[in-house]
């Protein structure tokens, strides 16, 4: 009990008057962290776009005016046997001639040209989604087919898919350009973590060697240097934590004008918080303590 | 008590700094180790307290064989030894006072006593006014009284001063000289190894003379010879 308040005290006093190196390792530490944090963000960002972008992405089947309740509720059942099939929805007849109205109700020869006709030209609409984009030249592919040519006006499949390579292309080149640069920072700041924390012991060496000299057991020379490393993780996870959160703060509200479902990098966060911030914590301590354990194990021999 | 036998100390090939020495120090006695620089003083506290091990031969010290001791056991062989470096080995980041109080924290003694010991062993060796300084802002003399009230704290069975009175002037060595007989009066063991003539000659005590690595002359009440 006496020597675990004294290893504490010991810790306190050696980060208060190492004050400029303890200083060092949390600032750098931080960095680290937040270089993460940095790629994690981008990478939640540029999902949520694709995976806009492939919401917004649907094959329409336009019925012919004759095709019966019968028919559609069949043709349904059979796109929805899909596997790829996420979801098809059913416009009626009538739902669509009035969205056509609502369309076009500035222009008045298109709105008379419809009232001279007695019934709906329109036939029902058929809207399905898919899992993935390219699923749809198989949907596509499976309605070719002659007993279904006469229910089937039209097939639109909106263009989007080039559109979609494209920024399923430019993520993918984003994620790989931050994901380059994050490991290169990374890499550095676990450089200098290792080496701060390296120059760290070599001052201690002389320290370690006395104490060993004067009767002290391993882990009362250890223990100090452990708490230390321990707080140094605990305190710069709990700056960067702020700081993330006050980026977010600002970053969210551009988000927000981007994404129309309500994405959020705040909110993304809240959600992954045990993950996100509990490995990072564990990768930081693992780095701190495990490079000072290794660092003052060959002092310890003497 | 403290029992050495046949001990030979080789560094290198071409550093051999102790030679199969032999030799008997009994509790309680007072005991001078002389000879010139380079002669295996310092080496030989290095083998007492475990620092180094030697090449050949035994030692042993009270029931510890410290030749064949285990490595967890070393820490508490040195609380039982009061040992002052030549070179002081205090701790840099900590003041006067912490470098005493940390020789009686390792051994878990309790905070209140340590508070009561601690200004009693600076007032002895005269640093009560500086118990607030690093070691760095302290001079030879001090540092090197600092570390013998470090050596003293814990009231050891033994007391190992090497050079304890090297950096310091006539005055202050007397005085240092005066505390260790009177601790030795008190049935600590005292070695003192040293290559101060007046020091030794006025003792009139055992005297042990090293030379090249070899014990040349060992008498009762001896004198400086060299
Ligand atoms: N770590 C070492 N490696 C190699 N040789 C060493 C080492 N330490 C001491 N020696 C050699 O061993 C011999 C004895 O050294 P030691 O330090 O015991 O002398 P000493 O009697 O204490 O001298 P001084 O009075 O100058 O302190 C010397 O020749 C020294 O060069
Ligand atoms: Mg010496």
């Amino acid at each position: 009990m006496t020597s675990l308040k004294r290893i504490l005290k010991f810790a306190f006093q050696d980060i208060g008057r190492n004050f400029g190196l303890s200083f060092m390792t949390v600032l750098i530490l931080i960095l680290m962290v937040l270089s993460v944090n940095a790629l994690w963000g981008v990478e939640a960002i540029t999902k949520e776009a694709v995976a806009t972008v492939k919401d917004q992405v649907n094959v329409s089947v336009y019925f012919s005016a004759n095709a019966n309740d019968d028919n559609v509720n069949e043709l349904k059942k059979y796109v929805s046997s899909f596997p790829e099939v996420v979801n098809v929805d059913l416009l009626s007849a009538d739902s669509v001639l009035d969205s056509f109205k609502q369309r076009h109700k500035l222009s008045k020869d298109i709105l008379d040209a419809l009232a001279e006709l007695d019934t709906n030209p329109f036939g029902p609409t058929m809207i399905i989604k898919t899992k993935e984009p390219s699923d749809y030249q198989k949907i596509i592919q499976a309605l070719n087919v002659p007993e279904y040519q006469t229910l089937i006006e039209a097939k639109s499949f909106d263009e989007h898919e080039t559109a979609l390579d494209k920024i399923q292309n430019i993520t993918n080149n984003a994620e790989k350009m931050v994901a380059g640069l994050v490991l290169l920072f990374g890499c550095i700041s676990f450089l200098i973590v290792f080496n701060t924390i390296r120059a760290a012991i070599h001052t201690q060496k002389v320290e370690i060697g006395i104490k060993r000299l004067v009767g002290a057991s391993n882990w009362f020379i250890r223990g100090p240097y452990i708490v230390e490393s321990l707080i140094f993780s605990v305190l710069s996870m709990a700056i960067s934590i702020g700081i993330i959160y006050l980026a977010l703060h600002f970053i969210d509200p551009y988000l927000s004008v981007i994404f129309s479902d309500g994405f959020s990098l705040t909110k993304y966060y809240n959600s992954h918080i045990l993950y996100l911030f509990g490995s990072q914590f564990v990768c930081v301590l693992v780095l701190t303590v495990v490079s000072s354990i290794l660092a003052m194990r060959r002092q310890l021999k003497v | 008590m403290i029992i050495v036998e046949g001990v030979t100390k080789v560094y290198s090939k071409n550093s051999v700094a102790l030679r199969d020495i032999s030799l008997h120090i009994n509790a309680g006695e007072f005991v001078s180790i002389i000879g010139q620089s380079g002669s295996g003083k310092t080496t030989f506290t290095k083998l007492l307290i475990a620092e180094e091990t030697p090449t050949k031969g035994k030692i042993k010290i009270g029931d510890w064989d410290i030749t064949n001791i285990k490595t967890d056991e070393i820490p508490y062989l040195r609380r039982q030894i009061g040992m002052i470096f030549q070179d002081y080995k205090l701790l840099p980041q900590k003041t006067v006072y912490e470098n005493v109080a940390f020789a009686l924290e390792v051994a878990g003694e309790k905070s209140k006593r340590i508070a009561q010991i601690v200004p009693q062993l600076l007032e002895i060796v005269g640093l009560s006014d500086r118990h607030n300084r690093y070691p760095q802002q302290l001079s030879g003399g001090e540092q090197q009284r600092v570390a013998i009230a470090r050596s003293l704290a814990h009231r050891p069975k033994i007391i190992v001063a090497d050079e304890p009175t090297g950096n310091l002037d006539t005055i202050n060595a007397e005085e240092i000289i005066q505390i260790l007989k009177k601790i030795n009066e008190f049935g600590t063991t005292v070695l003192l190894l040293t290559h101060n003539r007046e020091v030794v000659n006025a003792l009139h005590r055992r005297v042990i003379t090293l030379h090249g690595g070899n014990i040349v002359l060992d008498q009762e009440a001896g004198k400086y010879i060299l």
